[in-house]
């Protein structure tokens, strides 16, 4: 082989790849303009796709959304359903900037609220006119406007291994400086805000924690680079500090677990579901400490864009029908957002799940305007 | 006459439109979305690739997964040959009746899906596995190897060993591919006169004089290719190694969110810089194998395989452990799948459970009862695609395997090695980097194609038509011009003469090439995941995954997800076995 041809193939490639990039940054503006967040309010968009009659719902692995579930809503209404997925909410958030020219889908399912005030912001979002009602305030805490209805609820928080902490040699934290000491030393795993939804939830919570606190003098991101050198273990995902690295879950049973975490990011909710598979019998306990806690709320919203918006309402009415959306702690893991529902008493999965009195109360819109600083000083802490 | 002439003519010029086409079009399909995408992430983030480079640096993260990827793919060369050669050693240097059965079966691990050599492993090192039942504990680390890390101060042995263990399990047959042929069919009179003389009367000097220069470079090309798929190793690594990531794996983590103007500049920034290290990293190592390559392909005096053998005589005692062990070594991660398909966790109360074993999983994962798409919709997704993929690959691939070796005819060699190096430079853009080339560079440019069906069947193109050319392309080389000769003196036209003097040659290779990229489209999984994390694009091998990721409160999930990737393993091994049937006798070359 001819090195001398391998090696100006190669650079032939660059200098291809670099007189393009001399193209982009004079059609730079071109571009941005189509992506930049329109400053005056938001306008229709031009139909992504043809309307053939089909309802195409983008959302995530969500557990909610049953082949069975599907083919009532098709039977009740005549709409053929498609399911576009992502992996994650962000995913959702994602897929909705990319195909932002062309909506590939006309409803989207699982925004959370850290998500959903950029939805907004970025014109992704239409107003949906479906008649729902006995939605709790609680659900509607967090919005209230025409662009999303919530379908689903829960509190992210911080889970523990009761069998590590004791009550003798390692005591139940009161402050969250408590998991900076020598005992937590590597025993806490943290889904990274980067590339976690749950993830993202808790470190918006600390950031209202200690802007809380009596100490001035420190900010979150004290706390996370202290947390890091407490060893804190950090993942991509939930999966793999609850599965993987939590001791006080199910993940002691799976295939792949190590178990060097006593503590992680799961939901308050999470040790009752932990209960109701195994026979009303948990060792992980959620920590009520206050301002630690963020109260995830899910929507559900017509994306601007969409073709089939008659069928996006209907299928969002029937999404929080009394029959489906009851069924939220069965088949979604998460609570309802009607009215009058609860967790069933069924293995003490009520029993084990706490809602905390004092979740994180940073608002939507300061959400969306500051989470990427929130990220990059975050990824400045833990990383560097 | 005059007719025929004419239908000549017409035919070398058909036939180089053809072969011009495929190579634009070869092109075009590889490079373009990728330059595309190169354009996007430099709008998005506001600098050239060049400065990306230089930014790469700047973050520790990217250091750690750069380190780390060197050293995890370099180890897993280094422990792939010395596990692979002892067998290739015993396999090639004694006679037997059974060795087209081993060498097949110490093959299936390379055309094994990474997402179920993942799971093979995982349920293999996990407690209750195979390796933790006889005292090796690496996953929890415990015992020997918490020893080790506890003596040494070394961080997570146990992963490090899985995963080393996992890409040498994965790339074994390229030792064996590689080293057994030469050696099969080495003349043993070589062996014996040089033992005579002075520069070979001792195993020493045999080893400095013989065996260095004659397997030398064969051993380095097999361990250069496993540094190249360790380099670009995803599944594994997602899976095996938690508190690591390699260049590919931290790309697939930040993929979803890059490419989008104003939105996670800090997400195309990491792809951009790190794309374009790994791809310069990747192209030095593809220089390096090709010199190899070059070396590698000089000629020793070979005699029938079966003489040779005759030579040798039976296997000895060592041979007999070094090929079980192998054998072990091959099938105990399939075989922990399959058990683990089986066991079933139910509760009885008070953090007590029993284990039971049954087909529940099995008829869950293909009726899709905890997933979105059942594993049987799943399983005719994969083969759509795999057969599509078939159908352009396959052709692509012979075309541009003809038009290399018709250049090399004409003496063109100058052309014929840029077509080669061209087909061969899909190899160094890993799974990942097609995937987010595909989603950034075409998917983003027009959004319509989201809700293309056959969308995820571009990237297998793109990954499996190097594959074809380097099987395609030996072979063409290995036919004897004489039959094309004679079949032109017998006035035959050009179709009958492609077809008797080509075609009859070349349909054993033909069909272990379409077994392969079958198998390579089945089991693909960077770009997929990638993809399908965007649409919704379901394949077996996704499946798996999706399956794997999910909350497992539910004690069936694993079991499910298991069975899906024993159905997975199954279709591969049975492509295999086809594969297999119509490899020639003593055959190592392609891949």
């Amino acid at each position: 082989m001819n090195n001398n041809l391998l090696v100006s193939i190669v650079l032939m490639t660059m200098m291809l790849m670099s007189s393009l990039s001399g193209c982009i940054f004079d059609n730079g503006s071109l571009l941005a303009e189509n992506y930049s967040p329109d400053s005056g309010p938001c306008k229709g968009a031009q139909i992504g796709h043809n309307d053939d009659g089909k309802l195409r719902i983008l959302t995530y692995d969500i557990n909610a959304i049953s082949d069975e579930m599907i083919e009532q809503f098709t039977n009740q209404s005549g709409f053929e359903v498609e399911i576009i997925r992502t992996d994650d909410a962000g995913g959702i958030l994602e897929q909705m900037f990319q195909t932002k020219d062309a909506q590939q889908a006309d409803l989207m399912i699982g925004l959370d609220n850290s998500y959903l005030q950029s939805a907004i912001d970025n014109c992704l979002l239409q107003y949906q006119s479906a008649e729902v009602e006995n939605i709790s305030a609680e659900s509607l805490s967090q919005y209230d406007g025409d662009f999303a209805v919530p379908f689903d609820q829960g509190y992210v928080c911080i889970n523990y291994d009761e069998n590590y902490v004791d009550g003798e040699n390692v005591t139940i934290p009161t402050s969250l400086w408590n998991l900076t000491e020598e005992q937590w030393t590597g025993k806490i795993a943290f889904p990274s805000p980067i590339t976690s939804s749950p993830g993202r939830a808790f470190m918006v919570s600390t950031i209202d924690y200690f802007e809380n606190d009596e100490d001035n003098t420190t900010d979150a991101f004290d706390w996370w680079r202290q947390m890091r050198q407490n060893e804190a273990i950090f993942t991509s995902g939930w999966t793999e500090s609850y599965e993987v690295h939590y001791t006080g879950g199910y993940g002691e049973w799976t295939d792949g677990h190590i178990g060097d975490a006593a503590m992680t990011i799961s939901y308050c909710h999470s040790p009752g579901v932990e209960a109701y598979y195994s026979s009303n019998w948990t060792h992980s306990k959620s920590l009520m400490l206050p301002k630690t806690s963020f109260h995830q709320i899910e929507y559900t919203g017509i994306i601007n864009g969409a073709a089939n918006v008659v069928g996006a309402n209907q299928f969002i009415e029937y999404l929080l029908s009394a029959e489906i959306n009851s069924q939220m702690p069965e088949a979604n893991l998460m609570y309802s957002v009607l009215n009058d529902t609860a967790l069933p008493e069924t293995a003490g999965y009520r029993h084990h799940s706490e809602i905390p009195t004092q979740p994180c109360t940073i608002t939507n819109e300061r959400i969306s305007q500051e989470m990427d600083q929130w990220l990059s000083k975050w990824i400045i802490e833990v990383e560097y | 006459m005059n007719h025929f002439n004419f239908e000549i003519k017409y035919y070398d010029y058909l036939q180089k439109i053809i072969a011009i086409s495929a190579v634009i079009i070869f092109a075009v399909l590889s490079f373009a979305p990728l330059l595309f995408a190169i354009i996007r992430l430099q709008t998005v983030t506001g600098v050239s690739v060049f400065s990306a480079i230089s930014t790469f640096f700047d973050r520790p993260s990217n250091l750690e997964s750069l380190y780390f990827t060197l050293v995890e793919a370099s180890v897993s060369a280094l422990a792939t040959v010395v596990i692979g050669l002892p067998i290739a050693w015993h396999l090639a240097r004694s006679e037997w009746k059974h060795v087209r059965i081993v060498r097949a079966l110490l093959a299936v691990p390379f055309v094994t899906p990474a997402i179920v050599a993942a799971m093979g492993f995982l349920a293999l090192i996990s407690e209750g596995g195979i390796l933790w039942s006889i005292g090796i504990d690496l996953r929890l680390e415990t015992g020997f190897i918490g020893m080790i890390a506890e003596t040494f101060g070394w961080q997570h042995p146990g992963h490090f060993i899985a995963l080393i263990l996992a890409h040498a399990w994965f790339n074994l047959s390229l030792v064996i591919r590689f080293v057994e042929p030469p050696l099969s069919t080495f003349d043993p009179r070589w062996e014996e006169q040089l033992s005579l003389l002075p520069g070979g009367n001792s195993r020493i000097n045999r080893l400095r004089n013989l065996w260095i220069p004659f397997i030398g470079p064969a051993i380095l090309c097999s361990a250069v290719m496993t540094f190249l798929f360790s380099f670009t190793s995803f599944a594994l690594v997602k899976w095996l190694t938690p508190f690591s990531t390699t260049m590919e794996s931290s790309m697939a983590n930040m993929g979803g969110a890059a490419g989008i103007v104003g939105y996670r500049v800090d997400a195309s920034m990491v792809i951009l810089s790190t794309s374009a290290v790994q791809f310069l990293i990747l192209m030095l190592t593809l220089i390096l194998l090709t010199m190899l390559q070059r070396r590698n392909n000089s000629r020793v005096s070979m005699i029938s395989e079966n003489v040779a053998r005759n030579n040798h005589g039976k296997l000895n005692l060592i041979g007999k452990i070094t090929i079980f062990s192998g054998l072990i070594f091959t099938l105990a991660p399939m075989i922990s799948i399959f058990i683990a398909s089986f066991r079933i966790r139910d509760s009885i109360g008070n953090g007590q459970f029993t284990e039971r074993y049954s087909f529940d999983a099995w008829v869950a994962a293909w009726q899709g009862d905890l997933s979105y798409v059942s594993a049987s919709e799943a399983l005719s997704n994969s083969l759509i695609y795999a057969v599509v993929t078939l159908l352009v690959s396959l052709p692509l691939g012979w075309i541009l395997s003809s038009t290399i070796h018709s250049l090399e005819k004409s003496n063109r060699m100058k052309l014929a090695k840029f077509v080669d190096v061209l087909s061969m430079l899909p190899l160094a853009i890993s799974a990942v980097m097609v995937g987010l080339g595909i989603l950034l560079g075409i998917l983003r440019y027009n959004s319509s194609l989201f809700s293309f069906f056959l969308i995820p069947v571009l990237p297998h193109i793109m990954l499996t038509t190097p594959f074809v050319v380097r099987i395609m392309t030996p072979a063409m080389r290995a036919i004897d011009p004489a039959f094309e000769q004679q079949a032109k003196l017998l006035n035959l036209s050009p179709l009958r003469c492609w077809w008797h003097g080509r075609l009859s040659f070349l349909r054993g290779p033909a069909i272990v090439a379409a077994s392969l990229t079958l198998a390579f489209s089945l089991g693909e999984f960077g770009a997929s995941w990638i993809l399908v994390r965007t649409g919704s694009w379901d394949t077996l091998s996704i499946l798996v995954d999706q399956l794997m990721s999910r909350p497992k409160f539910d004690p069936m999930v694993q079991p499910v997800a298991m069975a899906t990737a024993s159905m997975l393993m199954i279709l591969t091994f049975i492509l295999f076995v086809i594969a297999e049937r119509f490899r020639p006798k003593g055959d190592g070359g392609g891949i």
